[in-house]
């Protein structure tokens, strides 16, 4: 007896053994068809008594474990099934002799056997024979199984037979010592005779008897003989068998099957079950009231056959409880333990008792059981018993819930497949085995499992078992699979790698993968396990992926439709927090701008190298879905252990709709690993879903003046893309030549200039740009490559006249006209208030730059479109900044107006300051030339008309509507300023440079030197005779009055009076001294001060007075008005009267 | 003495190992881990009692094992302690183990208590907890 059968269970005490085998040639497909129907009859209701009979099938039982057949009636092998092929009747003798022999191998044993033909047909098989059956073939034999049946009742009858006969055969004459093979020689030469020798020959058939009680299904009558049994060889103390253990066991095998009905060896469960003779959830449970029902006389089925069953000894009391029978399992095996050569038994008590436990969940004593099994020696085993050892230790550990153990033993019983002793190694196997160690390590080969939260399981033991795979799957021939787990490694137990260790891998998986590139497909092992792709996520680590905007230039912009975009048509609500609600989470995935068809948009990843080497990503590429998507890799080296590392994949879309980027691929040390973005944890996202609009054109310009350097201010806004600079001195104008070339592959049918004034804390006077879109729009549609120019003339006039701290009073009466508040609505958009306050403090220390030179800086918006773009209302936005450095020329210091001797007319007395470092000439309408050396300053007087500013045009009606009175004034003031300036028409010219420009007033001229200029709406008109007297001096006579009239008319737009006028005469001294006392010089006839009333608009009205000139001389005449306290709000220039000049003259008469 | 010693978060991966010849490293760590079955087992028997009068200390885990005496001990967190000791120590009593293991407990609290310290990472820089150690596995040697 050496060969263990660890399969065994408590319930094969109760079966009879039968063999199948074949003899002569037959094809282990057709035995094991036949083999298969035979054992399905494995449980068999013996007719005219409720008992069952079962039987045990092996196609393969060594004839020495045959041997111990008397030991343990269940080993013994009763019945022979031989199949057979047999194709002639020529061949039937021989085969018929092979059977015969086969026989003899168990013949010392065998009750009956049975011997199935294939194949024959003709006479013989005509032959009604009780041990042999014909088949025609093996799909043609419907009667296998009643055969089987018709045999098993045969054996049964011998059982039957045989137990009657020696239970009944206690005549006490000879019972003849049954014994084990290795104690043979032991009893050679005993006396036979002794009471000592009887009892242990009759304890012996007691418990022979017992064990066929037990499969003739009488159960309750081998617990009795077994008890006896027991009892009779303890007393001799006959350990093997005699002594109890044998006896012991079979008692427990019996309360075993009595307490679980259900079977405790797992996989025979279902077939005990099939017998009907308990449901299913029956299986498995312990019959706590199995001691009552014993009691029950109605339920016992014992036939009374044998009288030895007597009926004193309690039923109940035979059967062993649950603990009872752990505890005579124990003492089994204890005395099994004592003797060497029962080695197997002892095992095979173990592995029954652990089975026994594992179902009375008592995983503690079973492990001991367990223990106690591995350290059974048994004599040297080859490897394969080693491998079967083994995995059945596993096996029971796993049932008995100790999955760590089960893995361990799996894993050895892995290792011994491939022991280096063997010739072959296992490879296959040892990777199956090593496959099913998995769960006990927890380790599953889905990378899923691992990609959320901490790791889960040991380590240490995963990577080594992983290592094993890898290298199992490799010397068995299948690198796909070695690469496949060796990336699972890379991947899970990055963080426990040493650095070396790390080295060591990727090296082998470039090996690997030289051979055999790892794939992102599933691989499906023959046995149906499917090893899921493993993306190396880790390699680079990618912490946060950006979808990037186009760049400016090319962002499309949508055009603004009817309704505003951001109304959504769904609710009538302008707003609703439910929508808000709604709109945020739809945001939160799609983001809110667009790429556009065609064109390249790129994707920004943060990646990093956990790696202690430089690692190098090849073929990295985006993964998207949605739209057709030209994905351009890149391959990238990061640099060992590197921190965040910007890495940027590009790709151009094909077409329109909704992309979204799903994730990334890339090729690292050979492996194909597509990473997806919701797999990864920790990764930062803010979106990635992109809408993808039609292609547009693509528009480039160039310009005819130098790029700048500069950017414009960040403030802005906007983002430009070129820069160009200029510089003019003020005054000047410039054309500038812009290139317009579609680039692209649309045609642009669209384009639109805009600009943008961006420092407006200077004043600007005038048309900063302006252009003629006609021109170049009479080019349109620009195909692909074509060119269109579009001229923009830069106009600059600034006032520099400020930045003088010399200038602190300009006017007459010290109001500083940069002091005036000045903001045009336009103005106001562009910059907010509080940032001009805030430049101006700069602005006033700037006089100590020397430069003085003054920024404009201005943007040109060319919004184009064209293509399928256009059509679906998108439009491009490129801008062009412009950045114009302006020095000053010539300023005005100073503005002071001087009355002529018109009324109508006026001097403008202009300091003139030429802050060029050139010689520079200035002229105004139609005056001689003014020379003006670099830094020097002059007085220009200009001899000008009053301007009647009522007569001007108002402004234009829209901008009114909306402007305060404040902007009104200023609309008014600027326009005035125009107008002067127009009238006056100052250019300078800097002949060295070749360079003119216009100077320009408009900046000085403050509201006292207006009013100056303004003609007054009170027309007074002095006439002396008759005359109007301007500016000649008029004449009289001495002694001869003079008539004086002053004459009033009314052009403003109200009635004005009533006014008083003295007219006062004085003489001028010339040397500053008037002299008002003329009393005895000069009187008048008539009143001196004439009363005037009410002049209604448009009328006029007169005074009339005389005077009367006494001597001769050059005298004056003043004429003052007093205004009632009711029109004090004219202003007093209304009223600048003219003075008369009169000279008297000596009289001729 | 203690030949191995091992703290193994509830989630059954090991948060500290360390044994003695450490050439043979992964062979403890196969001990320890299968010695977890036991303890496994031990708890889901002991779940039962009340959680205030469980006794720590599992005590032997595997009773014969070639020369080496596996010993068990479970906080209330459920972290598990594993000590491996030599067997050929004869004079090693029940009370001496629980006695390390109690010590080692403590010292694990402590670790607990370093705020730097993110539980359920590997106890990796705490010069105090390997000292002890070191100390339970030179004892008496």
């Amino acid at each position: 007896m050496s060969v263990p059968d660890y399969m065994q269970c408590a319930e094969d005490h109760q079966t009879l053994l039968v063999v199948v085998q074949p003899v002569g040639v037959v094809s282990e497909e057709n035995f094991f068809r036949i083999y298969k129907r035979i054992c399905s009859v494995s449980q068999i209701s013996v007719r005219d008594s409720q008992r069952v009979l079962y039987i045990r099938y092996r196609h393969h039982y060594p004839p020495e474990n045959n041997e111990w057949g008397d030991f343990q009636t269940h080993r013994k092998v009763v019945g022979l099934v031989t199949i057979t092929d047999c194709c002639s009747a020529k061949d039937w003798p021989q085969t018929f002799e092979k059977f015969h022999m086969q026989k003899e191998i168990y013949g010392s044993t065998l009750y009956d056997s049975r011997l199935f033909v294939f194949g024959l047909q003709g006479e013989i098989a005509e032959q009604p024979r009780t041990d042999v059956a014909f088949y025609p073939s093996y799909e043609a034999c419907p009667g296998v199984e009643k055969r089987i049946e018709d045999f098993i009742e045969s054996l049964f009858i011998v059982l039957e037979s045989k137990r009657l006969d020696r239970a009944t055969d206690k005549s006490g004459d000879k019972v003849p010592l049954l014994c084990v093979p290795f104690e043979k020689k032991d009893f050679v030469g005993l006396d036979t005779d002794s009471r000592h020798y009887k009892k242990r020959c009759q304890g012996r058939m007691r418990k022979h008897v017992g064990d066929l009680c037990l499969q003739a299904g009488m159960l309750q009558d081998s617990l009795v003989h077994y008890h006896m049994a027991v009892e009779l060889l303890r007393a001799v103390n006959d350990f093997l068998w005699l002594g109890g253990p044998a006896a012991l066991e079979g008692l427990c095998s019996a309360s075993v099957i009595y307490h679980y009905p259900g079977g405790t060896g797992g996989k025979n469960g279902a077939r005990r079950c099939q017998g009907g003779s308990l449901p299913a959830e029956a299986t498995n449970r312990h019959r706590p009231g199995a001691q009552e029902v014993l009691i029950d006389p109605g339920a016992l089925t014992t036939n009374g056959i044998n009288p030895d069953t007597s009926a004193e000894i309690g039923r109940a009391k035979n059967c062993l409880s649950p603990e009872d029978i752990i505890e005579k399992y124990k003492e089994a095996i204890s005395y099994y333990g004592k003797y060497k050569n029962a080695g197997v038994i002892e095992l095979e008590a173990c592995v029954k008792a652990v089975r026994v436990l594992a179902i009375q969940k008592r995983s503690m004593e079973a492990s001991e059981f367990l223990q106690n099994a591995v350290y059974i020696n048994l004599r040297q085993l080859s490897e394969e018993e080693k491998i079967q050892r083994y995995s059945v230790l596993s096996e029971l550990y796993e049932l008995i819930g100790f999955r760590r153990k089960s893995a361990f033993f799996k894993r050895v019983a892995a290792m011994q497949c491939v022991a280096p002793s063997i010739a072959e190694p296992g490879w296959r196997a040892c990777y199956k085995l090593l496959l099913e160690t998995l769960p006990g390590y927890s380790l599953s080969l889905d990378p899923q499992d691992f990609s959320k939260g901490t790791h889960r399981g040991w380590a240490a033991v995963q990577m080594r078992l992983l290592h094993e795979l890898v290298y199992a799957s490799r010397r068995m021939g299948n690198p796909a699979l070695s690469v496949r787990h060796l990336s699972f490694l890379l991947q899970t137990m990055l963080d426990f790698l040493s650095d070396q260790e790390k080295k060591d891998v990727t090296q082998s998986l470039e090996s690997y993968t030289s051979k055999c590139p790892g794939t992102m497909e599933l691989i499906t092992l023959p046995d149906g396990l499917s090893l899921p792709p493993v993306p190396l996520t880790k390699l680079p680590i990618v912490r946060h992926v950006k979808l990037l905007n186009l760049p400016a230039s090319l962002r499309p912009q949508k055009m603004k439709s009817l309704l505003g975009q951001n109304v959504s048509a769904k609710s009538p609500f302008i707003y609703s927090p439910i929508i808000a609600h709604s709109r945020g989470e739809e945001r939160s995935k799609k983001i809110d701008f667009q790429w556009v068809q065609g064109d390249v948009c790129e994707v920004q990843l943060m990646v990093y190298n956990p790696m202690p080497f430089e690692l190098r990503v090849e073929n990295m590429g985006l993964l998207t879905s949605g739209v057709e998507f030209e994905s351009l890799p890149a391959a990238l080296s990061l640099p060992a252990e590197s921190g965040l590392y910007p890495v940027t994949l590009v790709g151009v879309p094909q077409t329109t709709g909704t992309i979204s980027v799903n994730g990334y691929h890339t090729t690292v040390f050979g492996v194909f690993s597509d990473c997806l973005l919701d797999n990864l944890p920790g990764i930062k996202n803010n979106g990635s879903t992109v809408e993808v609009i039609p292609a547009l054109p693509r528009l480039q310009i160039s310009t005819s003046l130098p790029r700048s350097a500069h950017s414009l201010q960040p403030a802005s806004g906007d983002e430009v893309s070129t820069h160009v600079s200029v510089q003019l001195f003020n005054g000047e104008t410039q054309q500038l030549v812009i290139k317009l070339e579609n680039i692209g592959v649309e045609p642009l049918e669209k384009l639109e200039v805009t600009s943008k004034v961006l420092t407006s804390k200077e004043k600007l006077y005038g048309d900063f740009l302006s252009w003629k879109l006609e021109e170049a729009l009479a080019q349109f549609p620009l195909q692909p490559g074509q060119v269109a120019t579009l001229t923009v003339n830069i106009q600059v006039k600034l006032d520099f006249s400020c930045q003088e701290n010399l200038l602190q009073d300009l006017s007459d009466d010290g109001i500083s006209v940069s002091g005036f508040p000045l903001c045009s609505p336009f103005r106001q958009v562009v910059r907010p208030r509080v940032e001009s306050k805030a430049s101006n403090p700069p602005e006033g220390s700037k006089p100590g730059d020397p430069s003085h030179t003054k920024v404009l800086e201005a943007i040109l918006n060319f919004k184009y479109s064209g293509g399928p773009g256009h059509v679906e209302g998108y439009y491009r936005d490129l801008s062009l900044g412009l950045r114009v450095e302006v020095e000053p020329s010539v300023f005005f210091t100073r503005v002071s107006t001087l009355p002529a001797t018109s009324t109508r007319q006026c001097h403008l007395l202009l300091d003139v300051f030429n802050s060029t470092e050139h010689e520079l000439s200035l002229s105004a309408r139609g005056n001689e030339e003014l020379i003006l050396h670099a830094g020097e300053c002059q007085r220009m007087a200009i001899q000008v008309d009053k301007f009647n500013f009522e007569s001007f045009p108002e402004s234009p009606g829209e901008k009114g509507q909306f402007a305060s009175p404040k902007q009104l004034e200023e609309q008014r003031q600027e326009a005035r300023g125009l107008e002067i300036n127009s009238k006056l028409g100052i250019r300078w010219r800097i002949p060295s440079l070749k360079r003119t420009g216009e100077a320009s007033v408009e900046g000085v001229l403050n509201q006292l030197a207006l009013e100056h200029l303004q003609l007054a709406p009170l027309q007074w008109d002095v006439l002396v005779d008759g005359q109007p007297c301007d500016c000649e001096a008029a004449a009289c006579q001495v002694g001869d009055p003079m008539r004086l009239e002053v004459r009033l008319t009314n052009r403003s737009p109200r009635s004005v009076g009533p006014f008083a006028l003295t007219v006062v005469p004085f003489q001028d001294h010339q040397n500053g001294v008037h002299n008002y006392d003329l009393h005895s010089a000069v009187s008048f006839v008539g009143s001196s001060t004439f009363y005037l009333d009410a002049v209604q608009p448009a009328g006029q009205s007169a005074c009339l007075g005389a005077l009367l000139f006494l001597y001769t001389g050059d005298f004056f005449l003043h004429v003052r008005v007093h205004e009632d306290s009711t029109s004090k709000e004219l202003p007093p220039s209304w009223f600048c009267l003219p003075s008369v000049h009169v000279r008297a003259l000596e009289g001729q008469a | 003495m203690a030949v191995c010693v091992a703290v193994i978060a509830k989630e059954n991966y090991p948060l500290y190992i360390r044994s003695v010849p450490t050439e043979n490293e992964l062979k403890f760590h196969y001990m320890v881990h299968t010695s977890l079955d036991v303890v496994d087992e031990k708890i889901s028997a002991m779940g039962k009692a009340l959680v205030d009068q469980r006794e720590l200390y599992l005590g032997l885990l595997y009773p014969t094992e070639d020369y080496k005496k596996r010993y068990g001990y479970v906080t209330n967190s459920k972290v598990k302690f594993v000590m491996v000791v030599d067997s050929s120590n004869t004079a090693l009593r029940d009370n001496e183990i629980r006695s390390m293991f109690r010590k080692l407990h403590n010292s694990y609290t402590d670790v607990m208590c370093n705020p730097f310290y993110n539980p359920g990472d590997r106890i990796q820089s705490s010069r105090a907890f390997d000292s002890m150690v070191t100390s339970m596995m030179i004892q008496v040697c």
